[in-house]
């Protein structure tokens, strides 16, 4: 049966490829996602692992259990724990540092880097064994006193600085000039995955951190023949509460956990994109199946007709497909390899210094690929294998080879529709789900819905191509639209593909837009301010010496800035933010109380009181990292829409806070000075905020929206793979469809349709199928985009904007695929030989 | 008004026609050297046992093949010069087809299969014509039927209506009458006779049959890629003695 079997795969070699081609690409996605992240996480653990391999333990301040902010200063310690460390039994030598947020600006005065990855700064440490950091061969010295700074060599090289060159760095003390002394290498690499790194002396990061007399860690380097574990238990009982000792081990465990973590998310939105692919692969898949059965049904009827039975007729069409699948997945998975290469090249030319080094293949990449490929494609020919098994062997004597047509289109409608409501039930589930969305309900739900619209969609297939083939010109329009509505089935799933991809990218456009209007619409109604101020990191706030700056200018009317910190509530994480009385002035949100007037209470947003049952007046146990708990009263309420939903005073911020960085600061304008007088004066205040934003209203909204739009490309690109998939299968029909009609056309011929008026018929067909297909998807993705926005109401994302400009685009998008899905087929119809045609049996 | 080539006496015609397949020793000569016009108004069957090359003349003088050697003339037009375009403009105005079988789209309409050469050329139809040649087939009431929804024999008609439409120099018909019973068969040939005889169309008809035969004005016979004979005014009585000694 197998060599039966490879025979017929061999002898329909070239209409599997096409199929094969679809699982190529969605295995090759799979793949290319594992080894990706794989070969990232094996990089940066052999590099950690390097750099504080001389590291036996560490000594630092205990991580608060929650609210500890990116990029703001780490606890501390006093410094004369370096020589009580140092006394411990068993150390051979202790060096003390600390660290800090310290942003390089590039002597034209712009920022360097912050766009994602940190801004590290710290203190050189004189011992190589505990250091991460080494000078680069040739390229200068350690920093040894003030005004000196060693960068590493990655930022330096992408930045075009070298040793001798002045640079601005600003750490939350302001900006002040330093020398490049120096370029350094992160253990072997020129750079941390992109981060920038600025090293200064002991004293020197002492002073521009603000931690004179304090440290942020001691790394301590053990006496021979004692273990990290010993160490640890020795340094353990010396220290004062709030800091701790871990081994050297586990501190390189702990930042490989935050890297793989952040990768996590990446590969999972990765093998996301990847399994969308995977099941338009496997409509494709069975599509095609399905016709390759129904042309052979007179070669089955055969193998009946000699004794075979039906179940030796199913296993042999899935022992094709097992083949096919099995083949398909290694190149898949080879594949994958080249496609790692490409996420990894992307990554870094968006600013992610990866490590460099061999690419990891795990055992796990090769079985997962495998699986996939083999499981969907036999998943997916499973039904048609089964129709080869009802094929009657008096099939083998009939003239007509041409298949019966498919089940009562009643049957389909009830099915379909069944599959339709539960997929709708599940989505809508999924969205109103108990603490927010469950994402796994929603795209269970989507799935489930996209199968059903595909088994109705051969109900509507006849209505839908008779319209849309309507304008059609001439005897090839007529032709076209009536071989798609031929064999409706066909059509159908064919556009049922594409239909998936399509459908994707409308939810997000629609999503998108309708973030964006939400977006300009509560920032059109609620700034009043005509300037805000804002961080270009990140990573990191504003000193808090900007508001003062700006207030001194007679430009400015009211000033008010804001801070943010997190709070837990019934151990829940929350945004809290930090608000002084001017804030109403300048920012619309409408409090029932004077923000002056909170005192010791706070405002809670309209929405989570309903949410949570609150009403004005209550008390609620508000835990702060720094001071615990503290019972705090309601004292008002606001409108929804704003920077956070938990608000209060700036004393109470400051009171349970210790940083005082501000996250976004507002200025409205004196009487009588114009927008640009304005911003002309601030410039003067920003030159020593080199990593702040100037924002009129207007320019934060396009902002926002130029955000989301980045966001809609990035996923619209990687749904490019589910439609080219689709577009792959339209060309598979449409090239096995041709192998059928092969006399028809050589008919056509025969009675002196030219090559170009075929060419033409093939190329309408597939723009009615294609169009066909996007028409469904437009509609399915506004279905769950809407019920997605909706849902989200109570979110703050009020406003539904349906894209119309933009659909319309993907409609025609789907019209120019059905154009360059037909160049193949068209080519061959055209290229048919008539003579050849016409005794074609 | 378009100015028309002058008709000629003959529709169609080859000289000195060769067809080789293969090459050296394998070669395969399906026409070695025929010679045969075909008289315009006439009907013209071809008739020879299997492989005996009637096929293949039937399809170089349509234009769908190409001969090794010799011409083929359709009116003033000799085949040999003209491209792809210009054998397609050829058979699209000046030659109609009937086939053994396969001779409609399953997707067109009866009326819409016999206008599909007019409307693939983008010409709109002779109302007047049309309707003389349905009327002579009777398909009136069958019209606005699919393929799917006719007998073999009315299939075949439609197709002889179809060969018909655009009045074409001559019509080539493939075993037109090989996949019908009796009583269709005499149906469609006494169809081809009369278009012939009343409306003065040119058929060349390949069959093996000899009543087929016996409904033509001329028979000529082919054995072994040569014209070995032909007879005027046949009867099936008389072909079939032929065919016999021909060892067919």
């Amino acid at each position: 049966m197998f060599t039966t079997a490879l025979k017929g795969v061999l002898a329909h070699r070239v209409r599997l490829a096409m199929t094969a081609l679809a699982i190529v690409l969605g295995v090759a996605f799979v793949s290319g996602t594992f080894v990706f992240t794989d070969t990232i996480n094996a990089r940066f653990e052999t590099l950690f692992t390097d750099v504080y391999a001389g590291v036996d333990a560490s000594v630092r301040p205990e991580t608060p259990e929650f609210g500890a902010q990116p990029g703001q200063n780490p606890g501390s310690f006093d410094e004369s724990l370096l020589a009580d460390v140092s006394a411990v039994q068993g150390v051979s030598v202790a060096e003390g540092s600390v660290a800090g947020f310290a942003q390089i600006i590039a002597p034209n005065g712009d920022p360097i880097g912050g766009q994602g990855p940190p801004t590290l700064g710290f203190s050189w440490i004189d011992t190589a064994a505990l250091s991460s950091v080494n000078i680069a061969d040739g390229n200068g010295r350690a920093p040894e006193g003030p005004g000196e700074v060693v960068i590493d060599v990655g930022t330096a090289e992408g930045n075009d600085l070298s040793v001798g060159d002045e640079v601005g760095i600003q750490t939350l003390g302001g900006t002040e000039t330093f020398e490049i002394v120096g370029l350094a290498n992160f253990g072997t690499e020129d750079n941390l995955a992109g981060a920038t790194l600025s090293i200064f002396s002991l004293d020197e990061g002492q002073r521009l951190f603000g931690l004179e007399g304090r440290l942020t860690a001691i790394d301590v380097l053990g006496a021979d023949a004692v273990t990290p574990e010993a160490l640890v238990e020795a340094i353990a009982p010396i220290l004062p509460e709030g800091s701790e000792v871990v081994t050297g081990d586990q501190q390189t465990q702990e930042q490989l956990a935050s890297i793989t973590e952040g990768l996590g998310f990446l590969s999972a939105a990765l093998l996301a994109f990847a399994g969308i692919a995977v099941f338009v692969g496997a409509f494709v898949i069975q599509n095609t199946f399905r016709i390759v059965v129904a042309q052979r049904i007179r070669e089955l009827a055969l193998f009946r007709a000699v004794g075979a039975t039906g179940r030796q007729l199913v296993s042999l069409v899935t022992m094709e497909a097992l083949i096919v699948g099995t083949a398909a997945s290694i190149v898949g998975v080879f594949a994958g390899i080249g496609v790692a290469t490409g996420i990894k090249a992307a990554m870094n030319a968006g600013g992610f210094g990866l490590p460099d080094g061999p690419l990891t293949v795990e055992p796990r990449t090769v079985i997962v690929g495998l699986a996939v490929g083999i499981v969907v494609t036999l998943v997916s020919a499973l039904l048609p294998a089964r129709r080869a098994a009802t094929v009657p062997p008096v099939a083998a004597m009939t003239e007509s080879a041409a298949p019966a047509t498919g089940r009562s289109l009643r049957r389909r409608s009830l099915g379909g529709t069944l599959t339709l409501l539960i997929g709708g039930a599940m989505l809508a589930g999924g969205l109103v789900a108990e603490n927010g969305a469950s994402l796994t309900l929603v795209a269970l739900g989507s799935l489930t819905l996209f199968i059903g619209v595909s088994v109705l969609a051969p109900v509507f297939a006849i209505p839908i191509a008779r319209v849309l083939g309507r304008p059609l010109p001439g005897i090839t329009g007529d032709l076209a639209r009536e071989n798609t509505i031929r064999q409706p089935r066909r059509t159908a799933s064919t556009a049922a593909a594409l239909m998936i991809g399509v459908a994707l990218v409308s939810f997000v456009s629609i999503f998108a837009a309708s973030i964006k209007a939400t977006v300009s619409d509560t920032l059109e109604g609620a700034f009043p301010a005509d300037l805000a101020f804002q961080s270009t990191n990140f990573t990191s706030g504003v000193s808090p010496e900007l508001e003062a700056e700006l207030e001194a200018l007679d430009e400015f009317d009211i000033v008010s800035a804001v801070r943010a910190g997190y709070i837990r509530i019934d151990g829940e994480e929350l945004n809290v933010a930090g608000v002084d009385g001017d804030v109403e002035a300048v920012y619309d949100m409408t409090p029932s109380i004077d923000v002056a007037d909170l005192g010791d209470g706070m405002l809670v947003a309209q929405s989570v009181l309903s949410e949570r049952g609150w009403q004005v007046g209550d008390i609620v146990d508000v835990e702060y990292a720094a001071t615990g708990i503290v019972p705090t009263a309601i004292a008002g309420t606001f409108e929804d829409q704003t920077f956070a939903n938990y608000i209060v005073s700036l004393d109470t911020y400051g009171a349970n806070f210790s940083n005082e960085s501000i996250i976004i600061a507002f200025a409205s304008l004196s009487d009588g000075v114009a927008v640009e007088a304005g911003q002309q004066a601030a410039e003067t205040v920003l030159a020593s905020f080199p990593n702040l934003d100037m924002n009129t209203a207007s320019e934060q909204i396009a902002d926002a929206e130029a955000q989301v739009d980045q966001l809609v490309a990035l996923f619209s690109g990687l749904l490019g793979l589910a439609v080219v998939i689709a577009v792959i299968g339209i060309a598979n029909t449409l090239s096995l469809s041709i192998v059928e009609r092969t006399r028809e056309i050589g008919l056509l011929r025969a009675v002196g349709m030219t090559r170009r008026q075929i060419r033409r018929m093939v190329r309408w067909e597939a723009i009615i199928v294609a169009v066909f297909g996007a028409l469904l998807g437009v509609l399915v993705g506004s279905g769950i985009g809407w019920a997605t926005v909706f849902s989200l109401a109570d979110d703050g994302l009020g406003t539904f904007a349906f894209p119309v400009g933009q659909l319309v685009i993907w409609l025609a998008l789907a019209a120019v695929a059905g154009v360059v899905a037909a160049a193949g087929p068209a080519r061959t119809a055209a290229k048919m030989n008539v003579l050849e045609a016409i005794s074609y049996e | 008004m378009t100015l028309a080539p002058p008709r000629t006496a003959t529709a169609a015609s080859i000289t000195d026609g060769v067809k080789t397949y293969g090459r050296g020793d394998s070669a395969v000569h399906a026409l070695d050297g025929v010679s045969v016009d075909f008289e315009r108004g006439a009907f013209t069957a071809i008739m020879g046992p299997s492989g005996s090359g009637k096929s293949t003349l039937l399809h170089t003088l349509a234009g769908l093949d190409a001969l090794s050697s010799g011409s083929v003339r359709i009116g003033n037009t000799d085949l040999g010069s003209l491209n792809d375009r210009q054998l397609t403009m050829l058979r699209r105005k000046s030659v109609g087809f009937i086939f053994q079988s396969f001779n409609l789209i399953p997707t067109l309409t009866a009326e819409e299969n016999i206008k599909l050469p007019l409307t693939i050329a983008g010409d709109s139809a002779d109302e007047e014509w049309f309707q003389t040649i349905v009327g002579t087939v009777g398909l009136d009431d069958r019209l606005t039927h699919r393929p799917s929804e006719l007998s073999g024999g009315q299939q075949q008609r439609v197709a002889a209506a179809r060969a018909l439409v655009s009045r074409p120099d001559i019509i080539f018909a493939d075993e037109p009458s090989g996949n019908l019973d009796s009583t269709s068969g005499a149906e469609l040939l006494g169809f081809m006779r009369r278009a012939v005889r009343e409306f003065d169309q040119t058929i060349v008809m390949v069959t093996h049959d000899p009543v087929a035969a016996g409904y033509a004005d001329r028979v000529v016979f082919l054995a072994d890629g040569s014209v070995v004979d032909e007879m005027h005014e046949p009867t099936p009585e008389r072909v079939l003695d032929r065919m016999k000694n021909l060892g067919g």
